[in-house]
């Protein structure tokens, strides 16, 4: 019984980083259908903010997460007003490649600014230990899944009762009704940016305490939870959230039961099985997507 | 026939002695090449870039003639590659462990496309893209069958047999024998191509590429020909693992990565997707200028080819080939008349 508490707990971890970067890439998906693949260096620059800004600059782990989430963010927006938005001509393929290419320049930026050494942020709670239903929890393991929760509430808070989210939804469900509507599709999309790099940010400052990472971690994290995204169902939030969780218990009873090779693997088994059965997703919308 | 037909068909003939000096002057540099560029640095390059346009070519049939965008076609090459390194070690003759490479990855080519051909557009490509990684993930974490991330060392060089005629191919160092074989091999996969372009099956292809559903109202199987597509486009994938495999003796899931794919896309889209000689220009041009980037570094090098990506697709979505065919177009308007 124990042994079970103490994967779900450690499930809880690597959930909360996917569902995250997840919410960010199925929001993105839903009001633009671009499958911004540049998030993952997004969740990238998350990690570098927070290592930077609390080595170099001895500032606060609690205050680096938000300076990390607003850098994220305005790279987002960035990437969208120089990039993605010039293309939105071209197909959604195009954008896709040149969301690759993005990634891609962004990495290699990144190698080539700081290099290819692991690095990892001091853990702001050093030896705090929780017992919850005689397994351990560590104190920072708790703040990241605190954080979780709060960072999906305000979203969701965001989403169902500001005018922004509300037009955020509304340009996902229908693009040309929103429009009909009056909406201003270009705030929306920024807005969307925004969140997305904000989220990504974060997850990836969280991650930053616990796993040491390097530039590659943007591809890896992207990738993965591109398959949750498809899994749980391409725009949709609960999807996101739901496919993170799922996957992330699976990988990790995988990885304590199984084998650590093959945790790994969890997502993609789950993404093609969902193809095969249900190609829409958990809780995807039927619709001319597939 | 239409005046149109006639005016077409008159213009194609007129271009045709064009198009034949064109390709024998091809044929004659490509013949001549590792005479001319006689170092061993030069001539690794030229048996690369035979390799890549086998890639590129059997990518080609899903971008250009499908307009699927494939983005894992590197695990089909690493399919291949095993598959034969792992016979013709095991003592297999190389010309079967070649077969069996082909038709490893044209059945990993099934396995993948049932799945994913499920998906239209873009999400088609994203699980491409994915299933590339997995196979990576695949390659490095089946030790006992890979050797993992320690590779696969001491792959024999062709040898092939005819009738008490034997010859090895030692790459290693004499590499314009086997120069030779790669561009054989180039040659049939630029014919194959070609065939299937002119054929039923390459319109049903360009049918589908122009508008799925309208080539499906017509009673195309769309699933069906474009599975087929994927699953030929996979085999050639593998048979250029194979020849890649027995040419640098030694490989490692580092060889197959989705940077590997992400580069024979580029190689596509620059030379000119759907072309003929864009799968030829494009390689060509990428496997030197890469080369030449990457002895100044290889991040950089790839920060250069994302944004020459995004560059091509915003100036040049036809490609090299396609740029100039366009250009060349143009000019005989101008010149000709109203």
């Amino acid at each position: 019984m124990e042994t079970v508490v103490q994967l779900v707990l450690n499930a809880l971890h690597s959930s909360s980083l996917y569902a995250l970067v997840a919410l960010g890439l199925t929001l993105v998906l839903g009001v633009l259908d671009i499958a911004d693949f540049a998030q993952g260096a997004l969740y990238m620059v998350g990690a570098y903010v927070a290592f930077f800004a609390t080595s170099a600059f001895g500032l606060s782990f609690f205050l680096a997460l938000p300076l990390a989430m607003v850098v994220a963010s305005l790279l987002a927006v960035t990437n969208y007003v120089a990039v993605y938005r010039p293309l939105r001509r071209f197909s959604g393929a195009t954008t896709f490649i040149a969301a690759l290419g993005l990634l891609l320049i962004l990495q290699n930026l990144a190698l080539l600014a700081f290099g290819a050494d692991f690095r990892l942020v001091r853990n702001p709670f050093p030896g705090v230990r929780i017992s919850v239903l005689g397994a351990t929890w560590t104190g920072y393991q708790a703040f990241l899944a605190g954080s979780m929760v709060a960072l999906v509430a305000l979203v969701y808070l965001f989403l169902r009762r500001t005018p922004l989210g509300k037009a955020l939804r509304a340009v996902s469900q229908n693009r040309k009704g929103a429009l009909v509507v009056g909406l201003d599709p270009f705030r929306v999309e920024v807005a969307a940016f925004a969140l997305a790099g904000a989220l990504a940010g974060a997850a990836g400052t969280l991650a930053s305490a616990v796993n040491a990472f390097d530039p590659s971690i943007a591809a890896i994290v992207v990738i993965k939870a591109f398959a949750i995204v498809i899994f749980g169902g391409m725009g949709s939030v609960p999807g996101a959230i739901v496919g993170a969780l799922i996957v992330g218990l699976a990988e990790n009873l995988t990885g304590g039961l199984l084998s650590t090779q093959y945790a790994e693997l969890t997502a993609f088994v789950l993404m093609i099985a969902v193809l095969l059965a249900r190609p829409r997703g958990l809780f995807g919308a039927q619709e001319a997507k597939l | 026939m239409s005046a149109e037909a006639r005016a077409l068909r008159s213009s194609r003939r007129a271009a045709l002695p064009w198009r034949l000096l064109v390709l024998a002057l091809g044929l004659a540099a490509a013949l001549a090449a590792p005479h001319v560029f006689t170092g061993l640095a030069a001539q690794h390059l030229l048996v690369m870039v035979a390799i890549n346009v086998i890639l590129v070519v059997s990518l080609d049939i899903l971008v250009g003639g499908a307009g699927l965008i494939s983005l894992g076609h590197a695990a089909f090459m690493g399919v291949g590659a095993y598959t034969s390194a792992l016979l013709v070690k095991g003592g297999w003759a190389f010309p079967a462990g070649l077969l069996a490479a082909a038709l490893a990855a044209a059945a990993a080519g099934l396995v993948v496309g049932v799945p994913a051909l499920r998906l239209k557009g873009h999400y088609f490509s994203v699980v491409t893209f994915i299933v590339g990684i997995i196979a990576t993930i695949l390659m490095t974490n089946l030790v006992d069958l890979t050797r993992g991330p320690m590779g696969l060392p001491g792959i024999p060089f062709v040898t092939l047999r005819l009738f008490g005629w034997e010859h090895t191919f030692r790459s290693i160092v004499f590499k314009t024998g086997f120069y030779y074989l790669a561009l054989v091999f180039a040659l049939l996969t630029l014919l194959v191509r070609w065939r299937l372009s002119r054929s039923r099956f390459g319109r049903s292809l360009a049918a589908i590429r122009g508008d799925e559903n309208l080539a499906e109202s017509v009673g195309i199987p769309t699933y069906r020909v474009k599975l087929t597509a994927f699953v030929v486009a996979a085999a050639f994938a593998g048979l250029a693992g194979s020849l890649y495999a027995h040419y640098t003796a030694f490989i490692s899931p580092d060889s197959f990565t989705f940077v590997h794919s992400f580069d024979l896309f580029v190689m596509n889209l620059v030379g000119g997707a759907g072309t003929f000689l864009g799968p030829i220009v494009g390689p060509a041009f990428l496997t030197l200028l890469g080369n030449a980037l990457r002895e100044l570094s290889p991040a950089l090098s790839h920060v250069i080819y994302g944004a020459l990506l995004i560059a091509v697709i915003v100036v040049l979505p036809d490609g090299i080939v396609g740029g100039a065919k366009r250009a060349l177009r143009a000019a005989r308007q101008r010149g000709g008349g109203p």
